[in-house]
């Protein structure tokens, strides 16, 4: 694993200002919301089903544009980039879906290696990086199995994998622990612990597992009605 | 040892052999609308050619050594193709229609008539013609048909041009359908889009990728609508087309030659394209609705 490469800036990993989303069809999800993510900071999203948390993670990944407001990612303001420099930016980070997002016809070992793919490496290149990933987070055995054949803690493990294979200086994960029993879930999530500690990796978790939550000290942000809330007492909002 | 690249769209999908199939029928009607379009232009250009380029000529109280003598003078012209004089049955037929089929009665004056096949393209011989009647004192009268052929050649005009708005219009729903078609292929494979596009994937090489995949399924549905057209062609061309009569002129020419390959040739060609273009604007349209 590389070493994290720290933005000598000072400028935090995520910086949201004001920022608001709206759907044609709900309406308004998140509401002049005020973030910062410092960079190599560990940070827990929390709130209940509804509150906008899968939205606000989005924008963060890039997947959506806000309504109104500013997000800045590593000291770059995102509406003022290319859709070229979007999609190098996008490397920068590691998504872990919910719903894992893996291509059934592809191997574990392929979807490992997408990012890596689709930026124009060649298999050569990133063959014993991706299997060593792969043994790193338990799936050592697993390397060519078909999706469908894996368990869903394995996919999960696959999906955490694929986040990570680029080095990402962001790791954000939607409910990484949803679709684990409860020992798969608090090995996914000291699994990422580690990550933070041993390499710097900024980690933003979405989750509602306030249980699992209490078991790191780490700062909580939590999400109601599309507004954040709580902020103050967890130091992590601007 | 290096590891081969599984593609990264799925190579089967059940999704796909319906557009394959729409592909592959609407190549197979454009490709025959086209070769019949063709035909049609041949035949109403033979037709017309064949019209006006017939002149009958009615030889009054002329016995049938001066006559054949005409024709052999005007059979002698450069540009005729062919002057003979109608025997007294051929006459009979002729008149039939008029007088019945118990044929002329006995004695009844009848002139000779000679027809000409001229070569209009060389030029009208009804002067000439006339110069050899008044040369071997011969009362008679040249009837071309260029009016007529004026005429025909009007009509002829409307049937290309109803050829060819038949095979525009089927052109033109086949590129739509394929189009449409590929649009609805490919919004099932929304998932890969979205995955492939929060990989750090560039619009440009995700739109690469379903252009590549739709060109080669287009382009071979589109063959297999090629060849079967070219099936049927064959199947017409060689076994005679039926009739012979006069009929036969008036219907489309199907023929096999080099034009008629590049037509074929064509309709899987303008299917890969319609479904590549189809693939890109949808990938990157439905990508313009992501940051």
């Amino acid at each position: 694993m590389a070493r994290f490469r720290p933005d000598l800036s000072d400028e935090p990993a995520v910086r949201l200002d004001g920022v608001s989303l709206t759907y044609d069809r709900t309406g308004e999800v998140l509401s002049e919301v005020d973030l910062v993510l410092r960079q190599g900071s560990f940070t827990f999203l929390t709130g209940p089903s509804g509150a906008g948390k899968s939205s606000l993670l989005k924008l963060m990944y890039l997947a959506h544009a806000p309504t109104r407001g500013a997000i800045r990612l590593f000291g770059r303001q995102t509406y003022e980039l290319k859709r070229k420099q979007l999609a190098a930016l996008r490397r920068r980070i590691g998504v872990v879906f919910q719903e894992f997002r893996l291509l059934d016809h592809l191997t574990a070992f392929e979807n490992v290696a997408l990012p890596l793919r689709v930026a124009g490496q060649k298999p050569d290149a990133y063959q014993n990086e991706v299997i060593d990933l792969l043994r790193w987070v338990g799936l050592g055995e697993r390397v060519d199995a078909p999706i469908p054949s894996l368990s869903g803690g394995e996919q999960q493990r696959v999906a955490i994998a694929r986040a990570l294979i680029n080095k990402p200086d962001l790791l954000i994960a939607d409910e990484p622990t949803g679709n684990v029993d409860p020992d798969m879930g608090r090995k996914i999530l000291r699994l990422f612990a580690e990550l933070n500690k041993r390499v710097g990796t900024t980690i933003l978790i979405a989750t509602h597992d306030l249980e699992l939550i209490r078991e790191f000290d780490v700062p909580v942000l939590r999400l109601s009605n599309g507004m954040l809330v709580r902020d103050a007492e967890y130091g992590g909002v601007a | 040892m290096s590891r081969r690249e599984t593609p990264l769209l799925p190579e089967t999908d059940a999704r796909e052999a319906a557009l394959f199939f729409v592909i592959g029928a609407l190549c197979f009607l454009a490709a025959l609308a086209a070769l019949t379009t063709r035909g049609t232009y041949k035949a109403a250009e033979a037709w017309g050619a064949q019209i006006e380029g017939d002149i009958t000529v009615v030889m009054r109280d002329t016995d049938r050594r001066t006559a054949d003598q005409v024709a052999d003078r005007v059979s002698a012209l450069a540009n005729v193709f062919e002057a003979r004089v109608l025997s007294r049955d051929e006459v009979e037929i002729l008149l039939e229609p008029s007088l019945g089929p118990g044929g002329m009665p006995e004695g009844l004056p009848i002139p000779m008539l000679m027809v000409v096949q001229a070569d209009t393209a060389v030029g009208d011989p009804t002067d000439q013609i006339e110069t050899i009647l008044s040369d071997l004192s011969v009362d008679g009268d040249v009837a071309g048909n260029a009016g007529y052929a004026e005429n025909v050649r009007g009509a002829l005009s409307v049937l290309r041009l109803v050829a060819l708005a038949i095979v525009a219009l089927l052109s033109a729903t086949a590129i739509a359908v394929i189009a449409f078609a590929t649009h609805a292929a490919l919004l099932a494979r929304r998932d890969i889009v979205d995955v492939l596009h929060l990989s750090g994937a560039e619009d440009r090489y995700i739109a690469g990728l379903f252009e590549r995949r739709f060109w080669i399924l287009a382009l071979q549905a589109g063959l297999g609508g090629a060849i079967a057209a070219l099936m049927i062609t064959a199947l017409i061309v060689f076994t005679g087309s039926g009739s012979q009569g006069v009929e036969a002129q008036l219907l489309p020419r199907l023929s096999l030659d080099f034009w008629d390959i590049v037509i074929l040739l064509m309709a899987p060609l303008i299917a890969g394209i319609a479904a590549r273009m189809a693939a890109r604007i949808t990938v990157l349209n439905s990508l313009k609705g992501t940051l």
